[in-house]
């Protein structure tokens, strides 16, 4: 349902805005919801403007296709792995830091999940 | 003759060494320091061991207990007066200056001292271990162990101060503070929106791992352009939500640090 309204919104700003229709401003808007989380979250006002919202969104995923694009010509070309992202951030520090943390975090919680796994399976055997 | 002669101009790299080691010294934790005086006077003991790989360590090793008992009080003096650095620099150099003296004046030629490197202390100290077996072997080896277990200690202890710090500043949020921080910590990118675009640019799939990865660079590049922009409307007086122009000039500003990947420049396709 609220897919369908962001549609219909869609439909009127492309009947007005009709000059705007680059390729990156056509797509139907991906990341709307979560990034106006996001501004709030970063300082902005609670409710963001639509049109900040669109700039980033675009600059965002103008961001990942240059990163893909950079991670596919780095290590194993045609692929993108994740010890090309690590690399081509390494100079960044905040943003290196960050993937680290996440990286490691989510070893530790497959590893959590797993022992996690393995004991319930062990608690079940005897009684079934 | 030759031996006094040399003594004479490596009195002088000594005491660079010296005052490397010192700085090691001061940029440690000065809890560390505080805690474990025994452990800095073994990695002072190690740098002058890095420093004098060829003198007999027969003469020198009643010489270094001598050097390091002084450097132990030096440490314990100093650290429970004075808690400033920068003042009390000069004062440790002038005190080890005149330590090192007298001990140079008693033992025999000191090589030039290399970069006081971690490995470089260990490189030095296993290749001496026969001379160091009765004295120095065991506090070297195990200043090693000890030192790095110190780090790791202080590391742990670093992070659980930073989380009872983050414990107590949360726990004084207004309401208002409160949302904003759990929007912070919550709002991220859907997983499968960023798979699907990056499987749209590549052509091949991607794995788990990569989607977690550039959806975290991605929310960090966001909120760096945020702050920015913030900062520049800031700078211009103006309040309320983000304009575009606002986050236009931070995307300007951070172009120009190197912050935003523009691609390979293209060359103009006209020429006039």
């Amino acid at each position: 349902m609220v897919t369908l309204d962001e549609t219909f919104e869609q439909f009127e700003e492309e009947e007005t805005d009709v000059h705007l229709g680059s390729t990156l401003s056509g797509r139907k808007r991906l990341f709307s919801k979560e990034l106006r989380c996001m501004m709030y979250g970063f300082g902005d006002d609670q409710n963001p403007y639509t049109e900040s919202v669109d700039l980033l969104e675009d600059l965002v995923i103008e961001f990942i296709t240059e990163m893909t694009h950079k991670a596919m010509e780095v290590g194993r070309t045609g692929r993108v792995q994740v010890e090309d992202i690590v690399f081509l951030v390494r100079k960044d520090s905040r943003k290196y830091a960050r993937v680290k943390d996440l990286l490691t975090m989510n070893e530790e919680l497959k590893k959590a999940r797993k022992a996690f796994d393995e004991v319930k399976y062990a608690g079940e055997t005897p009684v079934s | 003759m030759d031996s006094i002669f040399s003594r004479a101009e490596s009195a002088h790299d000594k005491d660079d060494g010296v005052k490397c080691g010192l700085e090691s010294l001061e940029v440690k934790d000065d809890q560390s320091l505080r805690n474990e005086a025994v452990g800095s006077q073994d990695s002072f003991s190690s740098v002058k061991l890095e420093n004098d790989p060829e003198s007999s360590f027969a003469r020198s090793d009643s010489d270094q207990d001598q050097y390091n008992d002084d450097q132990d009080n030096d440490n314990d003096h100093d650290h429970d007066q004075d808690q400033d650095n920068d003042e009390t620099g000069d004062t440790h150099l002038n005190r080890a200056a005149s330590a090192l003296e007298d001990i140079l004046s008693n033992t025999s030629s000191f090589s030039k001292p290399a970069a006081s490197t971690k490995s470089d202390m260990k490189d030095n100290s296993e290749s001496n271990d026969a001379f160091h077996e009765s004295i120095m072997l065991p506090k070297s080896c195990s200043s090693d162990k000890r030192d790095k277990k110190k780090e790791m200690k202080s590391r742990r202890e670093l992070e659980e101060e930073e989380r009872e710090k983050m414990q107590v500043l949360v726990s004084n949020f207004t309401e208002e503070q409160l949302d904003r921080y759990e929007m912070y910590r919550r709002s991220a990118f859907p997983k499968a929106a960023i798979k699907r675009l990056m499987q749209t640019i590549t052509g091949c799939s991607v794995s788990q791992n990569v989607v977690i990865a550039m959806s975290g660079i991605a929310k960090v590049f966001v909120g760096e352009i945020v702050e920015e922009a913030l900062d520049v409307m800031e700078t211009q007086g103006e309040s309320g939500p983000l304009q575009p122009k606002h986050l236009r000039e931070a995307i300007r500003r951070l172009r120009l640090k190197g912050q935003i990947p523009n691609g390979r420049p293209r060359k103009p396709m006209f020429h006039f």
